[in-house]
């Protein structure tokens, strides 16, 4: 029962949702007995920046693994623009304009900050080995032009003193921004950030704040971001979705959400009956 | 040509090494997370700590010329004397290599070849490359089970059979009815998961390497009972092993068990395959294998990505 | 003036001297000028074997334990392809010894990479142990493919045709020399053109973080294999210059040590570095030379065998435990050569240019 009006609500609160670029219908998964994604349908707005929150354990890294195609689920679907990638591997998703970051982004042994910048590139021809030998012209082109790209994406985030850097000697601030700028040479439509501001220091959660908020309005890059910092994240957003224990609390503005009392609930542990 | 139940026969007795030996590697897969290929090698140490330490104790120890199912109680004292030496060796190794390392499972992978490759050179370096056999009678078939299903089985194969269904029945116990159990489990499951509770991981991971050499010392002198002991026993069968820790599934004790019991089984079964002979064993271990991995990689038992 | 980093002055010094000192022993007469290059050789067919794993464990981090295996592909394709004396009575020229090698060793690199490359990266190192076992089971007892034990001789040589006779040091070592330098240069310049592209970037960072690569869009799964099928072609290229070189082929070529003597010089040599896997490749020969050199130091009744197994055990551990990246580990960046602007301009380090 409690599901029939957990739908009632949703459908109340989401008439504005009328271009979405990501929709999550009716998302299953469970680990052994343990249901982690219940059931969960979500859209996201074509250039909106929208926030995913919840309490430990509400199931947003299982949902952003299962959009991602990191895990498959074991009922419903997901819809990136218009095409299905229900069960697509991870790449292939990227290829549908979808690209994630994760929680603690390793730090890329070897390499140097642009040569970590330059795996962001889709559709490289230098990717595949007859290119390399047939058409090295091609490459080369490829190469240059997304070399200056990484160049100009570092310095917009105010990083390009680190190019040549190794990527395991920066710290973990500008690792964060590195991932981002790196997402964001992939050219993608809709950008999935997972805790983009966890460990990060008060100042380079503004900037990057900023960052985003400048991305989302010059590209029209959609956002869709899970945080524990809720005030960074109530800043940022237009829509917030709640999850707890694997299911769709609520979605709304963020001033809606702040005053809803099954939110504070939840995150007070409570959940209530 | 030997009948079908003959076959099966030798298949239990086969099982109930690889059973053994394939439980420690599980275990270690699980709780200490990765892939020990010093696992056979631990086999040779167990069943060359037997061997060595039963010839010590026949000069020493009186009555151990005493028998018991027709083995004399020598052997009994010699698998102990193994299984002792085997947890002593594999505890030094994890205190002097593995634990001091802090390294990522595949960083343990490749020390765990080195410290097979040393426990087996060191062995030929201390007792040669030739091959020993225990100081037991080599008491024929058993009349009655030969005339009444006509299957020869040895005292040998009764003993090795009936001290693994013990050792696996302990293991089982310990690990359902006692605290360490409970801890080893939980550990097995959910490494993360077991610290954020309060588990000691290292009382565990001590418990595990105990238990993983105990168990490969008598499958060590098992194998070395049934056949011979040479120091590259161990390595021979580290394939079967896995194959039969893949089919039950990583980190499961009971899937080590199914596992080794199918994979023993298709080992001896191999020459009833048309034009096949009995060295192929390890070759259909392996082919069993691939296939569980295009299949059902988790294994018939483990529910592990 | 080619640009060194102080590790390559050191490695280039040592390497420099051992020249000096061997080219002094042959002077001197202590060495023939025949085995030098018989050893030389030899740590050419080590080299590329070297290289070829380091493809594997050092560009992408697939672990395989079957680097005897298919350097035994390899010979044997050639043995039992050209030998009069094969139970296959075929005698086709080597270049056909040397095509079938290479389909024999991608479809069975193949068959292997399929099943395991979508899981964890241990479970291509069970899987290739199993290979390694399955290689040397057929070798030892399908005799009429392979003789079984009793080896295939006759291979045929394939030096004949250089113009070589008026060296004053000419032989068949020495041809074999120059033939495996080719080699080695050849598939030298191969490695590395597809090491520093995207290709080998989206390797370096597969071997970081797979999920990473998948999470951008990177088709790890196809790459892993274009990793593991090279590098296994490339080792099977080291058994096919060892048919030619030794003429005679047993399944003792197989010894599965050979494999982590491979290893251990794609470690110490730097994991993922191309001059690293030739300087470990060199290693090698010179432990495998310098152990032999023990019977004269160690007690009569110690086998050298068995004590090199036990140095080259504990030396994988120590190396795993105190050196991880070797001796020259990989420090360049991987970008198409030539469309690097800041490499021209910028005059720091020194460590990003060639």
């Amino acid at each position: 029962m409690s599901e029939a009006v957990d739908h009632e609500v949703e459908a109340e609160e989401s008439p504005d949702v009328d271009d979405p670029i990501l929709e999550v219908d009716g998302l299953k998964k469970s680990f052994g007995g343990l249901v982690a994604t219940d059931d969960v349908s979500i859209a996201v707005e074509r250039g909106s920046i929208t926030g995913l929150i919840g309490p430990n354990g509400a199931g947003k890294s299982t949902l952003f693994n299962l959009i991602s195609g990191f895990y498959e689920p074991d009922a419903g679907q997901v819809l990136v623009g218009d095409s299905d990638v229900t069960g697509l591997p991870p790449h292939e998703i990227v290829q549908r304009g979808l690209v994630r970051t994760f929680q603690t982004p390793k730090k890329l042994e070897g390499m140097s900050v642009r040569e970590a910048m330059l795996v962001g590139p889709q559709a490289q021809p230098g990717e595949s080995l007859v290119p390399i030998w047939l058409s090295p012209s091609s490459v080369a082109d490829a190469e240059r032009a997304n070399l200056d790209r990484a160049e100009e994406l570092l310095q917009l985030f105010e990083i390009d003193h680190l190019a040549t850097e190794r990527a395991t000697e920066v710290s973990g601030g500008q690792l964060k921004l590195i991932e981002l700028a790196r997402a964001i040479i992939a050219e993608p439509d809709i950008l999935l950030l997972d805790e983009p501001v966890a460990g990060v220091n008060p100042t380079l959660a503004r900037k990057l704040a900023g960052f985003i908020e400048e991305l989302n309005e010059s590209y029209g890059l959609t956002f869709f971001i899970v945080e524990h910092d809720i005030n960074f994240i109530m800043r940022l957003s237009d829509r917030i979705v709640v999850l707890d224990r694997g299911r769709v609390l609520t979605t709304g503005s963020p001033q809606a959400v702040k005053s809803d009392s099954r939110v504070i609930d939840a995150y007070l542990g409570g959940g209530g009956p | 040509m030997l009948s079908m139940l003959q076959y099966v026969a030798n298949g239990i007795v086969f099982s109930s090494i690889i059973i053994l030996g394939a439980i420690g590697l599980s275990l270690v897969y699980a709780i200490g997370n990765f892939a020990n290929f010093a696992h056979g090698d631990l086999m040779t140490v167990g069943a060359f700590g037997a061997i060595i330490g039963g010839s010590f104790l026949t000069g020493y120890v009186p009555g151990t010329e005493v028998s018991i199912v027709g083995i004399p109680l020598s052997f009994y004292l010699a698998v102990l004397v193994g299984m002792v030496v085997a947890t002593v060796v594999a505890l030094a190794t994890e205190r002097l290599v593995y634990r001091p390392m802090d390294a990522t499972p595949i960083q343990l992978l490749i020390a765990s070849i080195g410290v097979a490759l040393a426990y087996r050179g060191a062995i030929q370096l201390r007792y040669g490359a030739e091959s020993r056999t225990f100081d037991v009678g080599r008491g024929g078939p058993i009349p009655i089970i030969r005339e009444t299903i006509g299957v020869s089985v040895t005292q040998r194969h009764l003993v090795i059979v009936s001290l693994t269904v013990v050792l696996v029945v302990s293991l089982h116990v310990l690990l359902q009815y006692t605290t360490l159990g409970r801890k080893m489990r939980a550990t097995a499951d959910n490494p993360t998961l077991a610290r954020v509770s309060g588990i000691r991981t290292s009382e565990v991971i001590t418990a595990m390497w105990i238990i993983g050499a105990a168990l490969a010392a008598a499958g060590g002198a098992f194998l070395g009972l049934d056949t011979l002991v040479y120091p590259d026993m161990g390595f021979d069968v580290l394939l079967v092993l896995f194959a039969a820790v893949i089919l039950g599934g990583i980190g499961s004790v009971y899937g080590a068990v199914a596992g080794g019991l199918a994979i023993g089984m298709a080992h001896e079964l191999t020459p009833l395959i048309p034009r096949v002979g009995a060295e192929y064993g390890p070759a259909v271990a392996f082919i069993i294998m691939v296939a569980i991995l295009l299949v059902r990689p988790s294994g018939i038992m483990g529910d592990r990505q | 003036m080619i640009d060194l980093t102080r590790t390559e002055r050191t490695v280039l010094g040592v390497l420099i001297g051992a020249c000096i000192l061997l080219a002094g022993l042959v002077g001197t007469g202590v060495l023939s000028a025949s085995y030098l290059f018989y050893l030389l050789a030899l740590g050419g067919m080590y080299v590329l074997l070297t290289v070829g794993l380091n493809v594997q464990w050092g560009y992408v981090g697939l672990i395989n334990f079957s680097v005897a295996a298919f350097f035994g592909i390899g010979a044997y394709s050639v043995a039992l392809v050209t030998s009069p004396r094969s139970p296959l009575e075929l005698e086709l020229h080597p270049i056909f010894g040397l095509l079938a090698a290479i389909v024999v060793t991608v479809v069975i690199a193949l068959l292997i990479a399929i099943p395991t490359l979508r899981l964890r990266e241990d479970y291509l190192a069970i899987a290739t142990l199993g290979l390694a076992e399955v290689v040397r089971l057929i070798v030892l007892n399908e005799q009429w493919l392979t003789r079984g034990s009793a080896g295939v001789p006759g291979i045929p040589r394939v030096t004949e045709w250089m113009p070589l006779a008026w060296v004053p040091f000419d032989s068949a070592n020495f041809r074999n020399f120059l033939l495996v330098v080719g080699l080695v240069a050849l598939v030298f310049l191969i490695v590395r053109r597809i090491h520093r592209s995207p290709w080998g970037r989206v390797l370096r960072t597969i071997r970081a973080d797979e999920d990473l690569a998948k999470a951008l869009g990177k088709n790890t799964y196809r790459r892993k294999m274009e990793a593991f099928v090279i590098g296994s072609v490339i080792m099977a290229l080291a058994g096919v210059f060892y048919a030619h070189l030794n003429l005679f082929l047993g399944p003792g070529d197989l010894d599965p040590i050979n494999t982590f003597y491979v290893w251990i010089a794609v470690i110490v040599g730097g994991s993922g570095s191309d001059r690293g896997a030739i300087i470990g490749g060199v290693v090698i020969v010179a432990i495998l030379e310098g152990t032999r050199g023990l019977v004269a130091v160690v007690p009569a009744d110690v086998s050298v065998g068995p004590l090199r197994l036990l140095l080259v055990g504990a030396l994988i551990v120590l190396v795993v435990r105190f050196r991880s990246q070797g001796i020259l580990p990989p420090q360049r960046e991987l970008i198409w050569p030539g469309t690097d602007r800041r490499a021209s301009a910028s005059t720091d380090g020194g460590e990003d240019r060639e």
